[in-house]
Formats: structure tokens, C-alpha cells, sequence
């Protein structure tokens, strides 16, 4: 799956993939984001950070027709505003996405798997 | 000042949030990072107001209660980023003073340093060059000044100093801010907060900023919010940023007595992003105009100019970002080499057009295309060389009678379903011949195992299944293979006769009675089932058939 742009010299295909990274990229720098979680906690065991190599697995990205979703899946550190730690992450990664690769998409919604406590 | 108590601290968190307050405008027009929505000022001024708001209701004479409060304030308060830092960098300190009546400059330094530390736990990728980095520096100043004085205010003092140098070398560690030429806004926020707090220790009041300070301000934010990375240098309507000053003659304002609000009316003519301030003496200009002449002219009226600058607007905008290119759709008239196929569905003939179908005749099960359409299509596209592509098995026929008859070369791959008309396309090379391309398509749908799910339309009984009216058929290839009413049962078992072991792509097209979410959880579905494949979900919009799947 993968989104697909055309100009004069081409198509330029980005796969899903490259989103989730580039997704994952921003979202880790936002305030208050800990981690990114993988979807599939049963099967990948609890909570379980996930590394670099592995954003992708805590994001999704779908397109449905020509619409893109994106769904994220964080941990975010105990004592910070909740709420609000989700809605920078959800502006920050739309402004990426649109900076990056011109791409707007439909939704970005926020899964907070866990809080993590320091201390 | 040796000790600062819950009394005094509650007093520092209300000048921070009045000072703060005073220049949140100014703080809004720094913003650039990470999204510039121009906010930070507005978001740290309301987050900060709450916190002091709670401080002020609970205020106890021992310091860690006082501070619980304030702590619980910007947290409840807490708005954006920035107020979401800052609610972490008094939560530490908040933490560290929590059994304390009072504080020496000692704990006070390592309080705010705690609170540093905690602000940078709450980020995987603490982004350096914002308000983080402002907070650390300042703590860090404030730990190492407190080891030598008792006194609070000097501590204070240094903490101010160096929040305010770390202020200015943010640029240095961001890029984003050196490109639009502000420091973070954030981190102002930040020194705002902290000048309130000195200037409350001090017993000073805070100077309100003056009139001629703020036009440099102004200028600056006036500049931000045109620098925004999308803009063209050509959508640049007013070229030349053009600031003077005029110093008021006595014998020209006795003829053009000066008013402020009419100078403004008649600057206003001239451009945009007009920013004019005046005292009895001097009135300060700034405009974007693109006839800084007239400007400079109508303001002559009043007296004389002096520290006239004008730059070229469009120059600056070239150097930063360079000459943008832009990507034009190409637009072929014609398609010399053709490949003409068939399909139902407005989403599969998008699909097919957009991984290289010159046309898509409408039709398919039930309303299959006459030759006559298929030649009047490929006539259409004004072929010289054409591959037909029938996408079913009842057009083939129709399909090999257009070749035949269009006169021009013709091949026909007898793709059976859309799934093969979609590997096919995509083994097409617009380089080889005829025939070549004919072997190599055909070679390409074979390879493709196609499943499809459609509805029964009547009783009957096939290949020892029992087929019931309006069930779900599932189709591998042209074999049924389940006939169900519930259509997920059709689709898993369906599934489970096509995908092996070896295959990595499933491509589900959706049809127009499937919703987006049934879809996707199909998809969902596919991939934790059979997780070493790769699910790709299009809508088809594709009548009769709820979903057309691809293997391979």
C-alpha cells in the first residue's frame, strides 16, 4: 500500500512504511511522548517500547479510497497533560506529513497504550 | 535574601504569570517550532495564568504546599507544548521542595535544576534549542552560583542572565529559527516567567514596554507571519520592505498638522504589513509596498527621514529558499502505445488508470462491451499500438474480434478478472514490442491468484457445494469454494483456500456494499492472520461483487 504522486518527470510512490517512520520520527520528538507502543500488545507482549527499527509497528497507516488515516499508537509520561501531549503529537505529525511529503491526510488518531513513571 | 517562603513564592508566581501576560503577543509572534500556529504565547500565558490562579487560592505560608498548588494549576492549565514543559518543570521542582517550609538559594537552584531533569524524562527526544534547553541552562547557572551565595535574589539574578543568553543562542542549536531569524518562543516565555519572578524578589516593578522598543517587535513578528515555508517567491505582492523614520518639522506639520490615525489611512494606500508608531517628535514606518518611493514621498510632507532602510523583498525570499520548481500534471492527448481494459466500478477504473490504463471501457459481469466498444475506446485514445486487456472471461471473445478489426497492431491478454488486468498492466513496458509485451503480460496474470466473493441468485449446487439463493460465493479463480450467508465466513475460508505460505501481497478491492470500516477490518484481519503478507485495500466500488481479492 502506498501513496503515489505523479509530476512531470514521474511517479514518486511512498510506501506506508516510510509514512510510519517518518510519523514515528515526529511523533517521539513531541513533548510529553515517552514511546511509541505496538498495536498488537497481546502478541508482542506488554507495553513494550518499541525501537527505532520498529515504529511502524505502532503506527498505521490506512487508506481507504483515497483517503489516508493514520493511527498511533504512545506511551506518554506520567504527569503530563494527557489530552493535550495527544493533540500536539496529532498537529505536529500533520504539519510533517504536509512539510515532508506534501501528503495531508484525513484523521490521525491518538492510541495512548500506557503512561510510563519516572521516579 | 536568604530564605524565600509559601508567601513570597506565591507573590514570585503571580508577577512570572503578570509579566508573562504583558508579552504574550510578543511571544506569539516568535512561534515557528514545532507547528507554526502562532499559539505559544497564548498557550503558555493561559497555562501559567491557571497555575497561578490555583497558587493564589491555596497560598500557605509553607513553601511545598504553595507549590503543590502551582503545580497542580499548570498541570489542570496546562496548553500546548510550551504550557505542557512548563507544567513539568515546576512539577520536578514542586516534587523536590514538597516537605519544605522554606527555601535557601541552595535548594531553591537544585529544586528548579530537579525540575529540569524531570521536564527532560517526560520526552524520548528532547528537542534542544526550545524551552527545555533555555530551563536546563538557567538551573544549571542558578546550581552553580548558589554554591558560592546565600543570597536568593543574586542566584535569581543569574538565572535570569542565563535563561536569557540560552534565549539568544537557540537559533544556533535550531534551524528552523535561524531560518525565520526569531529565537524560540517558548524559551521567551520562559524568561518572561523568570524575570517576574526576580523582579518580585527585587520588589521592582516591571518596566511596560515602551512604545519604540515594541515597533522592532512588531517589525519582527510582522515579518514571521509572512515567512511561512510554503510561499512562492512570485506570490510576493509588495516587494520592497521599506522602514524610516520621520523627524517632525515644525514649519511642515504647521502646513500637514500630523495625525497618527490619518498618516496610517494614507500609508495604508501604499502596501501592506504597515506598522506606524509616532511620539511628538518622531513617527516610526514600517510597510511592505512596492513603491517605497511613494512612501518615502507622501511621509516627506512632515518633516525629515532619517534611518531609511528598504530591501528587496523577493531577492531575500530567492536566497532562502531557493527557485521552487513546479510539478505540473503532464498531459498527453493521445496514447500512441495503448492499453485498453475493462471494468465495473469507478474505483477500479481510477485503480487501473493510475498504474498505466490509457482507457477503462465501463462493464463487466453483467453488461459486458460489445467489439464495437472496445474499437470505438481504443479509437478514442488515438492508439497506433494497442493491448487489450478483457478482465473476464465473457469478454475475451469480444476483446480478440476488436483486434482483429481495429487495424492497427493489436494484442489481447486474456486477463480473466481484474486482479490479472492489474499485474498485467503492471508488467507492461512501454519500450517493447507488440508481441513481447503480449508474452510478458500474459505472464504476469498468470501468476496471480484471483478470489472473488459475490452473491447467489439462486438455489443450486455446484462442485458438490450446496448453493442457497443470496448467499455469499466464494470464488477461487472459477472454482467455488463456500457458499455462506455471513459474508465473513466467506471471506475466511476463502482466504485460507488462496493465501500460502509463499505469498507476500493480498490486495483487497472493496465493493459499493461494503463499508470503509468492513473493509478495513478485513484488512485488519488479513494481516494478523497471515502476518508474512503485505495488504494493500482499494475501493473498487464495484457492484455484485463485495470484494475482489488478489494474491500473490
Amino acid at each position: 500500500m502506498s501513496i503515489e504522486m505523479k509530476n512531470d518527470y514521474g511517479t514518486i510512490d511512498i510506501t506506508n512504511d516510510v509514512i510510519a517512520q517518518v510519523v514515528g520520527e515526529a511523533a517521539i520528538e513531541c513533548y510529553g511522548i515517552v514511546g511509541m507502543a505496538s498495536r498488537h500488545q497481546i502478541r508482542d507482549g506488554l507495553t513494550d517500547i518499541l525501537g527505532k527499527e520498529n515504529y511502524a509497528k505502532g503506527v498505521i497507516v490506512r487508506n481507504i479510497g483515497d483517503e489516508t488515516h493514520i493511527d498511533m499508537y504512545v506511551i506518554i509520561g506520567y504527569g503530563t497533560k494527557i489530552s493535550e501531549v495527544a493533540y500536539q503529537v496529532q498537529s505536529k505529525v500533520m504539519y510533517t506529513l504536509k512539510k515532508t511529503l506534501s501528503l495531508t491526510v484525513d484523521s490521525v488518531n491518538i492510541f495512548v497504550q500506557g503512561v510510563r513513571v519516572t521516579n | 535574601m536568604n530564605f524565600i517562603d509559601g508567601v513570597k513564592f506565591a507573590d514570585m508566581v503571580r508577577m512570572g504569570a503578570h509579566h508573562l501576560h504583558q508579552n504574550a503577543d510578543y511571544v506569539d509572534s516568535l512561534n515557528v517550532f514545532p507547528v507554526p500556529d502562532g499559539d505559544t504565547g497564548t498557550n503558555m500565558n493561559l497555562s501559567m495564568t491557571s497555575g497561578a490562579k490555583e497558587t493564589e487560592a491555596n497560598v500557605s505560608a509553607h513553601l511545598g504546599k504553595t507549590a503543590q498548588a502551582l503545580s497542580k494549576g499548570l498541570l489542570m492549565g496546562a496548553r500546548g507544548n510550551s504550557g505542557v514543559i512548563l507544567s513539568q518543570l515546576f512539577r520536578g521542582f514542586g516534587k523536590a521542595v514538597e516537605e519544605e517550609e522554606k527555601l535557601d538559594s541552595k535548594k531553591f537552584a537544585n529544586s528548579l535544576e530537579y525540575g529540569v531533569q524531570t521536564a527532560y524524562k517526560a520526552v524520548m527526544k528532547p528537542v534542544e534549542g526550545t524551552i527545555l534547553t533555555v530551563a536546563k541552562d538557567a538551573a544549571n547557572k542558578g546550581v552553580e552560583v548558589a554554591k558560592s551565595t546565600t543570597d536568593i535574589i543574586k542566584v535569581m539574578e543569574a538565572i535570569v542572565e542565563e535563561s536569557k543568553a540560552s534565549l539568544k543562542r537557540t537559533p544556533d542549536l535550531l534551524p528552523v529559527l535561524k531560518e525565520v531569524g526569531v529565537v524560540d518562543s517558548g524559551g521567551q516565555g520562559l524568561v518572561y516567567v523568570y524575570e517576574g519572578f526576580l523582579a518580585c524578589l527585587k520588589g521592582e516593578e516591571l518596566p511596560e514596554r515602551t512604545n519604540m522598543d515594541l515597533m522592532e517587535d512588531l517589525v519582527n513578528a510582522e515579518h514571521h507571519r509572512g515567512v511561512q515555508g510554503f510561499m512562492n517567491t512570485e506570490d510576493i505582492v509588495y516587494g520592497y520592505c521599506t522602514e524610516f523614520m520621520v523627524k517632525f518639522e515644525d514649519e511642515k506639520v504647521k502646513k500637514h498638522p500630523f495625525e497618527e490615525g490619518d498618516f496610517r489611512q494614507d500609508l495604508s494606500k501604499f502596501g501592506d504589513s504597515l506598522l506606524v508608531i509616532s511620539d511628538e517628535e518622531i513617527a516610526k514606518v514600517h510597510i511592505h509596498t512596492e513603491e517605497p518611493g511613494d512612501a518615502l514621498n507622501y511621509a516627506q510632507q512632515y518633516g525629515s527621514l532619517i534611518n531609511i532602510k528598504i530591501e528587496n523583498m523577493r531577492q531575500q525570499h530567492i536566497d532562502i529558499v531557493g527557485e521552487s520548481h513546479s510539478t505540473k500534471k503532464a498531459e498527453t492527448a493521445s496514447h500512441p502505445y495503448a492499453i485498453v481494459t475493462v471494468a465495473m466500478g469507478t474505483g477500479i477504473a481510477d485503480l487501473l488508470k493510475s498504474i498505466g490504463a490509457s482507457a477503462v471501457i465501463e462493464g463487466g459481469q453483467t453488461m459486458n462491451p460489445s467489439t464495437e466498444d472496445i474499437v470505438k475506446a481504443i479509437k478514442d485514445v488515438g492508439a497506433e499500438r494497442v493491448i487489450i486487456l478483457p478482465n473476464n472471461k465473457n469478454i475475451i471473445m469480444a476483446a480478440k474480434q476488436a483486434a482483429e478489426v481495429i487495424g492497427i497492431e493489436a494484442a489481447v491478454v486474456e486477463t480473466k478478472s481484474v486482479p490479472e488486468g492489474l499485474a498485467a498492466i503492471l508488467a507492461f513496458n512501454p519500450e517493447a514490442e507488440v508481441a513481447d509485451n503480449e508474452k510478458s503480460m500474459s505472464k504476469a496474470a498468470a501468476g496471480v491468484k484471483t478470489g472473488q466473493v459475490t452473491y447467489s441468485i439462486r438455489d443450486t449446487s455446484i462442485d458438490g457445494i450446496d448453493i442457497k439463493k443470496d448467499d455469499f460465493m466464494g470464488l477461487a479463480g472459477s472454482k467455488i469454494v463456500i457458499s455462506n450467508p455471513s459474508l465473513d465466513d466467506v471471506m475466511k475460508t476463502l482466504l485460507e483456500s488462496l493465501i500460502n505460505e509463499d505469498d507476500e501481497i493480498v490486495t483487497i478491492i472493496y465493493g459499493e456494499d461494503v463499508t470503509e470500516q468492513e473493509a478495513a477490518e478485513i484488512a485488519e484481519y488479513v494481516e494478523s492472520t497471515y502476518d508474512h503478507t503485505e495488504v494493500e485495500l482499494y475501493n473498487g466500488k464495484q457492484p455484485l461483487y463485495p470484494y475482489i481479492l488478489s494474491v500473490e
